[in-house]
């Protein structure tokens, strides 16, 4: 799973089953092999290698990657073989290969952390930003993307809907391997992941307002992140220190100053 | 409070958290009990400690530095003996991004107040040379190989001090699933799951940040690695697109698989451990069941982008867990010639298998409820096992790995839920203790369990982490 997400209204917790083609709701104190409250799955779904999901708790809605290049839009107890209330996807959304997922309830956004590999050590990922009812073959309202981001290989991301700021986790890096040289290694050690913080208000190729990174965070592949407004926490998991980190960032926590960019609709 | 900080119990279980000092920077008590959710283990470990390499003056010799508080200064060195920095390490040469210098930043490289992380090898699966008396252990959480004396064992709760380790970023392993060996050409392979995607082969006195031999490019997700001696074949399991790849034993490189088990016949259902028994000229299956929404097309079929063959989508399903066979010449979309499946058979998170090809029996590694199931090779359908391996005393937890050592009469299990292996006698049944454990850590060291984990959520009604593996 590479993805999850907690509600703390119904006290709920939403996971996608990637290899199971399916979303599973469990109560919010699951343990042990406690079964799910409800199950999505089948054809009508769409659902077809989901990564990652999030939950408009305000809406009551469940927004997921379809795992086939697109974002579904459910009822939020949505069940069985049901279909989804709203999709985008196509060429014009920009979507490829969704590796996370959030939603602003306040502003009425979906914000898409998407990846597109153009092989060898280049990609041109970046963030995608809709409108929470944008549905169809949409272009998306602000591209947060270029080599002044420093977005190569993004995962998950969040928003502080209190302060309209999207926290994003980069990997920065390829697990290449050539084995031609001296002394290979799949990570390029100069170039360890971070913590990005952008606006919802930004847009284009510009750099994040706040980041997490450096020898001393111990941030090397940093694959999700999740944060606590109430305590000013930013929580980061390692997929390659397999180690989970808590980090006093008050500073990230600030309203950011006006938008940069090209803030096009 | 000391530099290693007060210790306390959590969440009733007798676990363990402790803060400690990150070099003299502010430390940050836990104001209560957290709980990390994870799909493999529900184990909870809060702290950091150190790994580097064993100061025995011997290469052959590494081992944790057992809870040594760690610095900001360190904590590079826990970077690089998570495999991910070289050593010695130059003087690092900072990335620079265009406008970054000039833009206002807020944060930086800011320590964590507080690290949940595991300094102790995961193991995960577990491999016998009963020929040259040695034992090989992947570990998916330091990504490396560990080999051992098959004969050394804890006496105590004291760990088992390895034979060599292969490990750090010239060995080109991440998240390493399996591994096997080839006694007579005394090679160990490896194979990576869901970041790497490479198989690699090192010399048996390989130890340390070494280059493999050789390295064959892999499909994403592989999972189970198998070599059919007779046949000089590997073959390979893949979770996702539910295929078996095989591959000539030589493979390196770029090279294609020799041929490929996949498609809607062939009732693979998130494939995991695989045996290629050189015997019987047949490729035994693992299967969780899983189905994703995507139909996979026949063997024959290039895989796409995710490493999964485009057929329509059909939507996903849960099937039941299985043990499929194949013949060994099988080729694309093809039933198995048996199929272990269905409530008597226990099947719960298969994970790795070994046939007992003089006895005819398979061991399965039946994650789900901690036990190790025997069924007759050549049984087939709602099948019981012929013996079951559970209870308290066996001291099997979330079992990853599993291997007959006939030669000695013998059944090697690698715990993914606690720092152990366990060697219990080759017909043992029931809750029967095993002969000797190997420990990688003290005992009691409990085990986080995360395996290249990829999300996290904040629980604010319990002030709890999740994170799936």
């Amino acid at each position: 799973m590479h993805g999850i997400f907690y509600n703390p209204r119904d006290d709920e917790i939403v996971v996608p089953v990637a290899l199971g083609g399916a979303v599973l709701t469990l109560p919010g104190g699951a343990n042990g092999g406690d079964p799910p409250v409800r199950v999505l799955q089948g054809p009508k779904t769409g659902l077809v290698q989901p990564d990652t999901l999030y939950v408009d708790v305000a809406h009551d809605e469940m927004v997921v990657d379809s795992g086939d290049d697109s974002v579904l839009v459910f009822q939020r107890k949505a069940s069985g073989d049901t279909a989804p209330i709203r999709k985008i996807g196509g060429p014009t959304t920009q979507i490829r290969n969704i590796y996370g997922l959030s939603v602003d309830s306040v502003h009425n956004l979906i914000v898409v952390a998407n990846r597109v590999d153009l092989g060898g050590r280049e990609s041109s990922d970046g963030i995608l930003i809709f409108n929470r009812t944008d549905s169809g073959d949409v272009a998306p309202r602000a591209v947060i993307a270029g080599p002044r981001t420093g977005i190569i290989k993004i995962r998950q991301v969040v928003v502080d809907e209190e302060r309209g700021q999207i926290f994003a986790t980069i990997k920065n890096n390829f697990e290449n391997y050539d084995f031609e040289q001296e002394r290979p290694s799949p990570w390029n050690p100069d170039r360890t992941g971070f913590i990005g913080v952008w606006s919802i208000h930004d847009n284009g190729d510009v750099p994040p307002r706040g980041v997490i990174k450096g020898p001393a965070s111990s941030l090397v592949w940093p694959a999700g992140v999740a944060i606590n407004p109430r305590n000013r926490e930013v929580y980061a998991i390692d997929s390659v220190s397999n180690a989970l980190f808590m980090f006093t960032m008050p500073e990230l926590f600030k309203k950011p100053a006006s938008a940069t960019g090209d803030f096009n609709r | 409070m000391t530099s290693t900080s007060a210790e306390r119990s959590i969440g009733g279980k007798g676990q363990t958290k402790r803060a400690l000092d990150l070099g003299g920077t502010r430390l940050n008590t836990l104001p209560m009990p957290r709980r990390v959710l994870l799909s493999l283990a529900g184990c909870i470990l809060l702290g950091v400690v150190e790994w580097r390499p064993f100061l025995g003056g011997s290469s052959r010799a590494r081992q944790p530095l057992v809870r040594s508080p760690i610095t900001s200064s360190r904590l590079l060195a826990l970077e690089r003996e998570n495999g991910c920095l070289d050593s010695p390490t130059l003087a690092p040469v900072a990335q620079a991004w265009p406008d970054w210098a000039a833009a206002h930043i807020a944060g930086g490289d800011v320590p964590p107040t507080r690290v949940v992380a595991d300094p102790y090898p995961t193991l995960h699966s577990v491999t016998v040379d009963s020929v040259n008396d040695l034992v090989f252990m992947s570990d998916p959480n330091r990504h490396a190989v560990w080999s051992y004396d098959r004969r050394a064992s804890s006496q105590g709760p004291e760990p088992v001090t390895p034979l060599t380790g292969i490990r750090g970023p010239s060995t080109g392993m991440m998240f390493v699933a399996a591994v096997t060996v080839d006694p007579a050409a005394r090679e160990v392979y490896t194979v990576d799951n869901d970041i790497g995607d490479r198989m690699m082969v090192f010399p048996y006195d390989a130890d340390g940040n070494v280059k493999p031999k050789r390295v064959l490019n892999v499909p994403h997700q592989a999972w189970g690695l198998s070599i059919n001696w007779v046949r000089k074949e590997i073959a390979i399991s893949v979770e996702g697109p539910r295929q078996i790849v095989v591959y000539a034993q030589s493979a390196s490189g770029s090279d294609s698989p020799l041929r490929m088990i996949r498609g809607p016949r062939t009732g693979l259902g998130d494939p995991h451990g695989i045996f290629f028994d050189g015997k019987n000229n047949e490729i035994v299956v693992a299967n969780h069941g899983n189905q994703n929404g995507r139909q996979t097309l026949p063997g024959s079929v290039t895989p796409g982008r995710r490493g999964e063959a485009v057929g329509p989508i059909v939507g996903g399903r849960f099937d039941d867990p299985s043990v499929t066979v194949y013949d060994g010449e099988t080729n694309g979309d093809v039933a198995p010639v048996r199929r272990i499946q269905g409530a008597k058979t226990g099947l719960n998170w298969p994970m790795a298998l070994s046939v007992d090809i003089e006895h005819d029996e398979i061991a399965v590694a039946n994650s789900g409820d901690s036990s190790i199931r025997m069924f007759s090779r050549t049984s087939t359908g709602d099948t019981a096992p012929v013996r079951i391996i559970k209870g308290a005393r066996t001291g099997i937890r979330g079992p990853m790995g599993v291997a007959f050592d006939v030669k000695n009469d013998e059944l090697w299990v690698a715990n993914y839920g606690d720092h152990t292996a366990l060697v219990f006698g080759r017909t043992a049944s029931g809750d029967a203790a095993p002969k000797r454990i190997v420990r990688n850590a003290p005992a009691g060291s409990p085990t986080v369990g995360f395996g290249n984990p990829g999300a996290i959520a904040y629980d604010s009604k319990r002030d709890e982490l999740l994170v799936p593996n």
